[in-house]
């Protein structure tokens, strides 16, 4: 088969608006042929580097969206974490502020035992001590009585009666005191 | 200035002629055009940075809001022709603007637009074989075998009305932007033409685009699911 190619100036003919021959089927064939010449170029050089380019960028922004989305997730876990140990520290803090108070009353309470009982045992021993000291006075008013009545009765005695007289009271007297101080 | 497609020179390759019209060197200034913004942008992506600004937000923006439709209007199952509606709607917005440019717009010739056809063609059985198999080969022979000649008839018809809808309607504004610049005084081809070519061109042109377009998505995925 001769494959030549030949320009055929002199041959060109009349042009035409519309027709059905095999011109028409070689125009066909061609026009396709460019069209899908245009759509390898057009696809590949400039809609689809474009659309990858686009997709890259999507997805680079939504794996940003999914790292901030991850991170906000872990600091939320990590507040809840701090809010909920601030709230056993809170719980910590209000124990050993209740065990402190508890501690302060208790030694408050006694201190306040301590005391009472002390100024209960001052008050005993100063009022064993008046005791004493009372009896002790009454002891010596006793016995600067008898010795006051003795010079009085000796004085009055001396004077007044004779000396059988005088041993009979001075016994009677004796045994009076002594059964007054076996009563008291 | 009339609206036929010129045939520039005439190949003969294996004793086969081969016209190369209009059309096709205006579809390869196109492809070189879009080849080189597509190249421009590829040397731009190296720079490209994390915060879009001014034309990579432009650039993003316009492939977004392309994958965003194929997956809303195609679903998941068609994601991978992403690229090739990408171009579709690329290549025919661009050659419906090129009639600004003074160009012929390829789409205004029905080889173009069907071959565009063809291709959603093969995408719809190709896409119904692979996601339905046996079932979706049984649907030709629905209700009854004997209506297979009219679903046939019924599947060929999809790529001839819709090339011949894109065809039609960006003909339609090339004829009537020839007749005025035909018809009118010169004092009326400037400015005025401007209205027409952002009517006929920019707003037909993407409403074109977006029919075309979409109706190939809902054919392929109506073929699929």
């Amino acid at each position: 088969m001769n494959f030549e190619i030949a320009l055929l100036s002199a041959l060109v003919p009349e042009g035409r608006v519309f027709g059905l021959d095999l011109q028409t089927l070689i125009s066909i064939g061609i026009m396709l042929f460019n069209v899908l010449v245009l759509s390898a170029v057009l696809g590949f050089i400039l809609y689809e580097p474009v659309k990858e380019f686009m997709a890259k960028r999507s997805d680079r922004i939504s794996g940003q969206l999914d790292d901030a989305r991850e991170k906000m997730a872990e600091a939320e876990s990590l507040k809840a974490e701090y809010e909920k140990r601030l709230a056993e520290i809170d719980v910590e803090r209000i124990k050993i502020l209740e065990s402190a108070r508890k501690t302060a009353s208790e030694r408050s309470r006694n201190i306040v035992d301590e005391a009472r009982h002390e100024a209960a045992t001052i008050r005993r021993h100063t009022q064993e001590g008046v005791i004493a000291e009372r009896e002790r006075l009454k002891e010596e008013t006793r016995l600067y009585i008898i010795e006051l009545s003795s010079l009085m009765a000796g004085k009055f005695v001396e004077h007044s009666i004779d000396a059988e007289t005088q041993d009979r009271l001075f016994d009677e007297t004796m045994a009076q005191l002594e059964e007054a101080r076996w009563l008291s | 200035m009339d609206f036929n497609i010129d045939n520039l020179w005439v190949l003969e390759i294996a004793g086969v002629e081969i016209w190369i019209t209009r059309t096709i060197v205006n579809t390869w200034i196109i492809m070189l055009l879009l080849s080189a913004l597509a190249i421009f942008v590829r040397i731009k992506l190296k720079s490209f940075k994390e915060i879009p600004k001014g034309f990579q937000n432009a650039v993003e923006a316009v492939v977004e809001t392309f994958d965003n439709f194929v997956k809303n209007s195609g679903g998941e199952k068609l994601m991978p022709l992403g690229k090739w509606f990408f171009t579709v709607f690329v290549f025919i917005f661009s050659s419906s603007i090129s009639g600004v440019f003074g160009l012929r717009p390829p789409t205004a010739d029905w080889a173009t637009t069907f071959a565009l056809a063809f291709a959603t063609f093969i995408l719809i059985h190709s896409m119904g074989v692979k996601y339905r198999k046996t079932e979706y080969l049984k649907g030709f022979f629905e209700p009854h075998p004997i209506f297979f000649p009219l679903n046939f008839i019924g599947e060929l018809a999809t790529p001839i009305s819709l090339s011949f809808r894109l065809f039609g309607n960006v003909l339609a504004g090339l004829i009537l932007m020839t007749l005025y610049y035909s018809l009118v005084p010169l004092v009326l081809q400037l400015g005025i033409p401007a209205v027409l070519h952002g009517y006929f061109d920019l707003l037909m042109g993407a409403i074109q685009t977006y029919i075309f377009g979409v109706l190939s998505i809902m054919f392929i995925r109506g073929a699929a699911e």
